[in-house]
C-alpha cells in the first residue's frame, strides 16, 4: 500500500514539474542577452586599465573591438518579442496530466515487480526459524570462516556437509584449508581425494590419486584411500591389480566392518567381468590394445544388458560415462537417446537420468 | 519497496527526459517563454528522480538486499561498507546508473545556473541534453536494468573479489565519468548553437568553464587509473596503451584542444566553427569510450560486460549522436558567421597549432585503437597494436607541440612577435641546453634521445615560469613584482601551472622510461642484490593473518652507501575462502623516485622470486598531472570576462602590457 | 597578408601535419604490430623463426617445469596442437595450468617459443578474448576442457566409476 502511495506521490511531482512553468504568470523572464555581456566587457576593460593590467593603447584597441561587436549584436538581436502560444501550452499541459502518468505507469508495470518486498540482510537475520535451512546454516558457517579463515575446526565441520550437499569445489577448498590449518592427516587427504573424485564425476583423476597416495604414505591402512586406489586401478583397466587391493583389504577387515559388502560387490564386479586370477599370468603381459579390447567387451556387455532391461538408470549413466571416457561422444549421445526411449514411461527415473546426465556435462 | 521506488523513479526520469527533449525546442521555435521554461523545471525534476533512483540502488547495496539481482551478483554481506557503496558502480548496470546520474546532475546545473543565458539557448541546450539522457535511460531500462528482482532471494551474494576492493579503483570510474559526461554540456551547447544558427558571446562564456570542469575530472580520473595500475598490478608499469586507457585518452586530447580553441573563441570571437566541431568530436569520443568499455567489444582489464544486445544498443546510441551531431554540423555550420581575423604568428595562431597537433595525435591514437577491431571484423586477422606503434606516432607529434607550448602565452593576440617571444624564452632555452649537456655528459653512451627529452621538459617548465616572471616584471622592476603578481588574473597563473605540470609529467616519463633499473632475482634469506644504487637484503619471511586472508611477507633491508635507510615489506596474499592470490608491492619513496619490490612464487627450497625496480622521478608523472589540474582549477576560479586585446604594434615595447 | 593568404597558410600547415601523421601511422603499422596466433596456426602455417607474434591458448596441465634462475617451460595448447614455450621471469599471479594465457615472443630454430612477456590479466574469470575465440573455434571451451586431459591421460577407459564411500 505504502509503495503505491509513494509511486503516486512521485508521479504527482513529475507532472507538477511540467505544469508549473506553464501556469506561471508571464513575468519578465530572467534572461541574459548578448548586449549585456558586451557591456560587462567594456566595464571590465576600464577596471583593468585602472588596475594597470593593460596599457592605454591596448585598452583602446579592445574598447573599439568590443564596441563594434556590441553594435552588431544590438542590430542582430531578435526583436521578435515573446509570443505566447496558449493552444500549445494547453496541449502540453493536457499531455503531461494524462500522458505522463499513463506512459510511466505502463512502462513500470511492464518492467517492475511491485509485489515483491525488499529483503535486506537485517530483516533476513530476524526471519523466523522455519526458513532456516541447511543451506542457510552452511552459509552462516561460511560467513564466519570468511572472516576468520584460520578456524581449523570450522573447516573440518563444514567439509563433510558440503560434500553431502554436492558442492564439491567448495568442499575441496574447505578440505585444503583444513589441511593447511589443522595439519595433514591420512583421513583428511583421503577425504580431499574423494571430493576431487566426486567433482570429476567419479573419475579418479591424477590429482585425486595423488591425494590418496599421500594419505597412504601417512597411514598405510587408510581404508578409503586404499579402496579408491583400487578403483583407480580398475578405471585404468588394471582389474587384476584392483582385485588384488580389494581382496587384501577384505582379508584384513574385521567381520563387522560396514564397508565389507561394498568391497565384496566391487570385487564381484571386476572378477565377474574380467575373470581375473593369479593363474592368468598371460594377462599380466596383456598389451594396451588387449586391455582396451577387454574394456570394450565389458561396455558391450553392459549395453546388451540394458537393451534387455532398460529400467536401470545407474546402468545407463555408467554406460554413457564409459563412452564419454572412451572419447566416443557419438555413441554416448546415442545411448542417451536409447535411455530416454527406455524410460519414457517412468517420469521419476527419467528425471533422475536427466540430472545424472547434467552431472556428466550432457544437457537434455 | 525501496528498490521498486527506485525503479519507478528511473522510469519517471525517462518520461521527463522525453518531455524535456521535445517541448523546449518547440517553445524556442515559437518563442513561447513558458514552454521554454519547461526545460529548466523538468531538468531539475529529472535530476531529482535520477538521484532517488541511484540512491535506492546504493541503499540496496548498503543493506545487502539480495532480492535485487544486481546486488546479489555484485555484492556480499561481508564486504566492508565502503566497498559495498563503491561496488554500486563496480559493475555494468551500476556504472551506467552513475553515468546517467552525472548526466542529469550536469543538466540540472545548467538549469539552475543558466539564468544569464538567452532563453532560447538555454531551452535548446537542455533539450539536447535530454536527448542524450533519454537514450541512456532507455538503454538502462531495456538492456541493463539494475532493479531486476529475484523472487526467492538467495542468502548470500556472489562477489567478494579482493582485487576490486581498492580505493583507487573505486574512485577511478566516478572521476572518469564526471569528465566524460561533462563534455556532454559542450556537445549540447554546440547542438543548440547549430539549431539556432548562431553563436553569441554568452555561448563562448559558458562553454569554456564547463569544458574546463570536465577536463579537470578527466585528467584526475586518468591519472588515478594509471597510478592504480602502477601499484596494484605488480609489474611497475603505469601506462599500457591498452584500448581502455586509450578510450579515456582520446577525449582528453580533443578536450584539451577544445579548451584552447574555446579560449580563442571567448576572447577573439574566432574559430567558431572549429570549436563547434571539436565540441561534437570530444563528446563523440567520450561516447566511443563508453561504447568500447561497456559493450565488451574489447575484452580487456575492464571487462565486465559481454552481452551483444547491450553492445548493439550502445552502438546505436553512438551512431545516432555522433552521426546526428556531424550531420547537423554539415547542414548548419555554413550558417554560422565567421569572425576574428588573425595573423599566423599570434596567440590565435599558436592555439591553432596546438589544436592541429592535439587532434592529429588523437587521430593516431584512434587509428591504433580501432584498427585491430576493424581488421578483426573485416579480415578476421587478430593483431595487437602496442606501445611501439604509439611511441612511433604519438611521440613525434607531441614533440613539436611541447616545443610550441612556452611560446603560446608569450605571443600577443591577433599579431604576435615571434622574435620577441623567443628573446624572452632565452633563459628557458639556455637552461634546457645546459640540461641536455649535463645529462649527456652524465649518461654518456646511454640512450641518445633521453637528454633531449629532459631538455624539452626543462624548456616547458622554465618557459612557463618565465612567462610569469615576465608578467610580474620580476627582473625589470623587482619592487613592484609582488603587487603585479597579485594583480595578475588567476587564469594567467592557471596557464603557467598547467603548462609547468605538463613539463613535470614529461620529465617523469622520460626519466622513468630511460633510467628505470629492473632486477629479477631468486633470493633466499640473507641474499643481497643491488638496484639503482641501493643495496637490498632479504632478511626473512613472516606469516601474517589479515581479516580474510593469509599473507607471506618478505622483509627487505634497504641501504645506500652502507647506511641503512629503511625496510620494505612486499607480500603475497592468499584469500582463503576464494582461493585467490594477490601481490602487494612495497614502495619506498626517495624524493620523487621510488623503489618498488614485488614478490613472485615462493619455492619449496626457501628461495623466492623477486622483482625489484628503481624508478627515478616516477612520482613526477602524477605530480605533474596534479599540478595541471591545479592550474585548471585556478583558471576556473577566474570569473573575469575575457576580452583579448590585440597589442598595438607601435607601443609594444614602451608599454609592456601584461595581457 | 590578405585573408586568403592567411587561410592558405592555415590549410597548408594543417595538411602538412596530417601528411606527417599519415606517414608516421603507415610506417608504424608496417613495423610495430604483432599478430595473434594459436598453437594450431603455428603448427600448420610454419611461422618463420625470429618473427615476433603473440601466442595464446591454455596452459596444458602437467607441462609446467620450473628450472633454475626463474626459467620456466610450459606448453600452450588449443586442444588440437601444442607449442612449447620457454620464458624467464616471474609469472603473473593468475598464471595457472589449465587457464588462459597470452605470451609474446619469437620462435627459435627448434620450434620452441621464446616468450619475453606472459600475460594473465587481473580478473579471475578473465579469459583473453582472442583465446576464447580460438578455443571456441576449436570446439574446446574451458568447462569441457578441464575433463579432456584426464580422458586422454587415462589411456584405456573405465567401465564404472562408483564414488561410494567404503
Amino acid at each position: 500500500m505504502t509503495l503505491w502511495f509513494i509511486l503516486a506521490l512521485m508521479t504527482v511531482a513529475a507532472v507538477f514539474a511540467v505544469l508549473w512553468p506553464l501556469g506561471r504568470a508571464p513575468g519578465a523572464p530572467r534572461e541574459g542577452s548578448e548586449t549585456a555581456i558586451y557591456k560587462d566587457q567594456l566595464g571590465e576593460i576600464e577596471r583593468d586599465l585602472a588596475a594597470g593590467l593593460i596599457g592605454a593603447g591596448e585598452a583602446e584597441a579592445a574598447r573599439t573591438e568590443v564596441s563594434r561587436r556590441l553594435l552588431a549584436a544590438a542590430d542582430a538581436s531578435p526583436v521578435a518579442a515573446a509570443a505566447p502560444q496558449r493552444g500549445l501550452r494547453r496541449a502540453v499541459a493536457v499531455a503531461a496530466l494524462i500522458g505522463l502518468p499513463f506512459v510511466s505507469g505502463a512502462l513500470y508495470l511492464k518492467l517492475g515487480t511491485p509485489g515483491l518486498p525488499a529483503f535486506p540482510l537485517a530483516e533476513r537475520a530476524q526471519a523466523p526459524a522455519a526458513t532456516e535451512s541447511l543451506d542457510r546454516l552452511v552459509m552462516q558457517v561460511e560467513a564466519r570462516l570468511e572472516k576468520n579463515p584460520n578456524d581449523g575446526r570450522g573447516w573440518e565441520v563444514l567439509a563433510p556437509v558440503l560434500m553431502r550437499l554436492g558442492r564439491y569445489p567448495d568442499a575441496i577448498k574447505a578440505l585444503r584449508n583444513s589441511i593447511a590449518t589443522n595439519g595433514p592427516t591420512a583421513t583428511r587427504h583421503a577425504d580431499l581425494g574423494e571430493a576431487i573424485l566426486m567433482g570429476a564425476n567419479g573419475v579418479v583423476t591424477a590429482e585425486a590419486k595423488a591425494e590418496f597416495e599421500h594419505a597412504l604414505a601417512l597411514d598405510a591402512d587408510e581404508i578409503k584411500a586404499r579402496y579408491f586406489l583400487g578403483l583407480a586401478a580398475e578405471q585404468d583397466g588394471r582389474t587384476r591389480e584392483a582385485a588384488g587391493i580389494w581382496r587384501a583389504m577384505l582379508a584384513k577387515a574385521p567381520d563387522d566392518a560396514p564397508w565389507r559388502p561394498l568391497l565384496q560387490r566391487a570385487l564381484a564386479r571386476v572378477e565377474g567381468v574380467a575373470a581375473p586370477s593369479e593363474e592368468q599370468i598371460a594377462a599380466a603381459g596383456a598389451s594396451d590394445a588387449e586391455r582396451g579390447e577387454k574394456v570394450r567387451g565389458m561396455v558391450e556387455r553392459l549395453a546388451t544388458r540394458l537393451r534387455q532391461d532398460g529400467s536401470d538408470v545407474d546402468g545407463w549413466l555408467r554406460l554413457v560415462r564409459a563412452y564419454m571416457v572412451m572419447g566416443d561422444r557419438d555413441k554416448a549421445l546415442a545411448s542417451v537417446k536409447d535411455a530416454r526411449a527406455a524410460l519414457t514411461q517412468d517420469a521419476g527415473r527419467l528425471r533422475q537420468l536427466n540430472e545424472g546426465l547434467k552431472g556428466l556435462g550432457i544437457d537434455g | 519497496m525501496m528498490p521498486e521506488a527506485g525503479h519507478y523513479a528511473l522510469v519517471l526520469a525517462l518520461v521527463l527526459a522525453l518531455v524535456q527533449a521535445v517541448v523546449p525546442i518547440i517553445g524556442a521555435r515559437r518563442r513561447d517563454p513558458a514552454l521554454m521554461n519547461v526545460a529548466a523545471s523538468t531538468a531539475s525534476a529529472q535530476f531529482m528522480f535520477a538521484l532517488i533512483s541511484f540512491g535506492a540502488l546504493t541503499a540496496s547495496h548498503m543493506v545487502s538486499d539480495f532480492s535485487v539481482a544486481n546486488v546479489f551478483e555484485n555484492s556480499h554481506s561481508l564486504k566492508p561498507m565502503l566497498y559495498k557503496i563503491t561496488g554500486v558502480w563496480g559493475n555494468h548496470e551500476g556504472s551506467m546508473m552513475l553515468w546517467v546520474f552525472i548526466l542529469a546532475l550536469f543538466g540540472a546545473l545548467v538549469a539552475v545556473f543558466g539564468g544569464n543565458l538567452p532563453a532560447t539557448l538555454r531551452a535548446n541546450v537542455l533539450a539536447a541534453q535530454a536527448w542524450i539522457a533519454a537514450a541512456f535511460y532507455l538503454f538502462i531500462l531495456t538492456t541493463s536494468n539494475p532493479f531486476l528482482r529475484i523472487a526467492n532471494p538467495p542468502v548470500e551474494g556472489r562477489d567478494l573479489n579482493p582485487v576490486l576492493q581498492d580505493i583507487g579503483l573505486a574512485l577511478h570510474p566516478p572521476l572518469l565519468y564526471l569528465g566524460y559526461v561533462g563534455f556532454s554540456i559542450s556537445f549540447s551547447f554546440a547542438v543548440a548553437a547549430l539549431i539556432e544558427g548562431r553563436i553569441d558571446a554568452a555561448w563562448a562564456r559558458w562553454v569554456r568553464p564547463w569544458t574546463l570542469v570536465a577536463w579537470i575530472f578527466l585528467t584526475l580520473g586518468i591519472a588515478m587509473g594509471s597510478y592504480w595500475a602502477y601499484y596494484e598490478l605488480g609489474w611497475g608499469g603505469w601506462w599500457f596503451w591498452d584500448p581502455v586507457e586509450n578510450a579515456s585518452l582520446m577525449p582528453w586530447l580533443s578536450g584539451t584542444a577544445l579548451l584552447h580553441s574555446a579560449l580563442v573563441m571567448e576572447k577573439r570571437n574566432a574559430l567558431k566553427i572549429w570549436t563547434i566541431l571539436l565540441a561534437i568530436l570530444t563528446f563523440s569520443l567520450s561516447l566511443l569510450g563508453t561504447f568500447l568499455v561497456r559493450s565488451g567489444v574489447l575484452t580487456s582489464v575492464h571487462a565486465f560486460a559481454t552481452d551483444p544486445a547491450r553492445g548493439v544498443f550502445i552502438l546505436a546510441i553512438l551512431i545516432f549522436f555522433i552521426g546526428g551531431g556531424f550531420a547537423l554540423y554539415a547542414w548548419r555550420a555554413g550558417s554560422l558567421k565567421q569572425g576574428g581575423l588573425f595573423a599566423p604568428v599570434s596567440r590565435e595562431g599558436a592555439l591553432v597549432l596546438n589544436n592541429l597537433l592535439l587532434t592529429t595525435a588523437c587521430a593516431t591514437v584512434f587509428v591504433g585503437t580501432l584498427y585491430p577491431l576493424a581488421l578483426e571484423a573485416l579480415a578476421a586477422d587478430k593483431i595487437s597494436v602496442g606501445a611501439p606503434f604509439f611511441n612511433l606516432t604519438f611521440g613525434p607529434l607531441f614533440v613539436p607541440l611541447l616545443i610550441a607550448v612556452p611560446f603560446g602565452p608569450l605571443l600577443a593576440w591577433k599579431r604576435g612577435d615571434l622574435l620577441g617571444a623567443s628573446q624572452r624564452l632565452i633563459a628557458a632555452g639556455l637552461l634546457a641546453l645546459a640540461g641536455v649537456a649535463l645529462v649527456m655528459a652524465w649518461s654518456w653512451g646511454g640512450p641518445a634521445l633521453a637528454p633531449f627529452g629532459v631538455g624539452l621538459a626543462i624548456f616547458v617548465i622554465v618557459g612557463a615560469v618565465s612567462d610569469l616572471v615576465e608578467r610580474c616584471g620580476l627582473i625589470r622592476k623587482p619592487a613592484l613584482a609582488l603587487k603585479r603578481a597579485r594583480g595578475l588574473p588567476a587564469s594567467t597563473w592557471g596557464t603557467a601551472f598547467a603548462h609547468a605540470g605538463l613539463g613535470l609529467t614529461l620529465l617523469g616519463i622520460v626519466c622513468e622510461t630511460t633510467w628505470s633499473d629492473e632486477r629479477i632475482a631468486t633470493m633466499r634469506a640473507g641474499d643481497q642484490t643491488m638496484v639503482g644504487g641501493y643495496s637490498v637484503r632479504l632478511d626473512g619471511f613472516a606469516q601474517r593473518h589479515g581479516p580474510n586472508y593469509r599473507e607471506v611477507t618478505a622483509q627487505f633491508a634497504v641501504a645506500r652507501n652502507g647506511a641503512a635507510i629503511g625496510v620494505m615489506e612486499p607480500s603475497k596474499r592468499n584469500f582463503v575462502t576464494r582461493g585467490s592470490a594477490t601481490t602487494e608491492a612495497a614502495l619506498m619513496t626517495r624524493g620523487f623516485s621510488q623503489l618498488y619490490i614485488s614478490l613472485g612464487d615462493l619455492s619449496a627450497d626457501g628461495t623466492i622470486a623477486v622483482r625489484l625496480y628503481h624508478k627515478p622521478l616516477v612520482l613526477l608523472i602524477w605530480l605533474g598531472t596534479v599540478v595541471m589540474v591545479f592550474g585548471g582549477g585556478l583558471s576556473l576560479m577566474d570569473r573575469r570576462l575575457r576580452v583579448g586585446a590585440p597589442r598595438p604594434a607601435r607601443s609594444a615595447k614602451a608599454l609592456q602590457p601584461a595581457e | 597578408m590578405t585573408r586568403k593568404q592567411r587561410r592558405l597558410v592555415l590549410i597548408g600547415s594543417a595538411l602538412a601535419v596530417l601528411a606527417v601523421a599519415v606517414a608516421l601511422v603507415l610506417n608504424a603499422l608496417r613495423d610495430s604490430i604483432v599478430f595473434f596466433t594459436t598453437p594450431t596456426d603455428v603448427v600448420e602455417k610454419s611461422i618463420q623463426p625470429g618473427k615476433r607474434f603473440r601466442l595464446g591458448g591454455l596452459v596444458q596441465p602437467g607441462t609446467l617445469v620450473k628450472g633454475g634462475n626463474l626459467a620456466v617451460k610450459f606448453e600452450i595448447t588449443d586442444g588440437k596442437s601444442n607449442v612449447k614455450v620457454a620464458y624467464q621471469g616471474i609469472l603473473p599471479d593468475l598464471f595457472r595450468e589449465g587457464q588462459g594465457v597470452v605470451s609474446e615472443g619469437v620462435l627459435d630454430a627448434g620450434g620452441v617459443f621464446k616468450a619475453d612477456t606472459v600475460l594473465a590479466k587481473h580478473d579471475e574469470n578473465y579469459m583473453p578474448k582472442e583465446v576464447a575465440d580460438a578455443l571456441k573455434k576449436q570446439g574446446h571451451w574451458k568447462d569441457d576442457y578441464a575433463a579432456k586431459p584426464e580422458a586422454a591421460g587415462g589411456a584405456a577407459a573405465a567401465t564404472s566409476a562408483q564414488g561410494g564411500k567404503p
